[in-house]
């Protein structure tokens, strides 16, 4: 069992060298999804909570239930957008099946301005 | 296959069951914004009270994320546990020194709770008043070793 564990770390620390090295070329992997008139503005990370959640006071219109369900509907936008991002930076470091095991699901690709491919 | 064996692959085929639909709801701690989430951080349910919209913009983004992120280190520090509990401590001490530590051994990301108005600012501290001598000579109440 020991042996396995100290496989599985060593393999996990290999590829988090990989990983860092590609994110040093690459910068930070993010997912950034805006609603159409810029009401909610969502910056995720990859397999983690939002790093940043931006409301427009014009947003505050849409009462407590309006504005809470768009920053969900905003959120997951963002969320795959950056779990797409991160297959797409790692396609050649990790098994993209190996990611998808983990929860991080590949999208449809978007190009630079956000239009789906 | 030894019965041992066979009870850990049920008891591993039983935790990935569980950990797949895992979430953890948490109130943020001005108790106006509610989040339940997963522990990949994604938003599952989300609750915003009338008057955190009265705090502006700035204090709704700003409460979301942190609810947010105390919802998802909740989620992920209850699929710590639960692995401890199904595969046993040493797996979960495992699983640390692999993906990290748990939310709640590490400390990188508390929340510093908001100063308390100044309404609610509990009183300043009086310095205490010097003792007066005590004429008394009793020796009994004069030492207070009797009291250990």
């Amino acid at each position: 069992m020991d042996d396995d564990v100290e496989r599985a770390a060593r393999k996990v620390r290999e590829v988090e060298q990989a990983v860092a090295e590609r994110v040093t070329r690459t910068g930070p992997i993010t997912g950034r999804a805006s609603s159409p008139d810029g009401a909610v503005t969502v910056v995720a990370t990859p397999g983690g909570p939002p790093q940043q959640v931006v409301v427009s006071p014009a947003a505050l219109r849409m009462g407590p239930q309006g504005l809470a369900a768009e920053i969900m509907r905003i959120a997951d936008r963002a969320r795959r957008t950056a779990n797409t991002r991160l297959h797409q930076a790692l396609d050649r470091v990790v098994d993209p099946r190996e990611l998808a095991a983990t929860g991080i699901e590949r999208g449809p690709d978007e190009d630079d301005f956000g239009w789906h491919r | 296959m030894a019965p041992v064996n066979e009870e850990r692959m049920r008891a591993t085929e039983q935790l990935r069951r569980d950990l797949a639909v895992l979430t953890a709801t948490v109130e943020h701690p001005n108790g106006l914004c509610t989040v339940t989430a997963s522990p990949a951080g994604e938003i599952r349910a989300l609750h915003l009270h009338p008057a955190l919209l009265r705090q502006g913009a700035q204090a709704v983004g700003q409460v979301v994320t942190e609810t947010v992120r105390l919802a998802t280190n909740a989620a992920v520090q209850t699929s710590f546990n639960k692995t401890a509990l199904a595969l046993g401590d040493g797996m979960a001490i495992d699983v640390e020194s692999i993906a990290g530590d748990s939310p709640f051994r590490s400390t990188w990301n508390p929340v510093v709770p908001p100063k308390p108005p100044a309404e609610q600012a509990p009183p300043e501290r009086r310095p205490r008043s010097p003792r007066v001598a005590d004429t008394d000579d009793d020796a009994f109440f004069d030492n207070p070793s009797w009291l250990r």
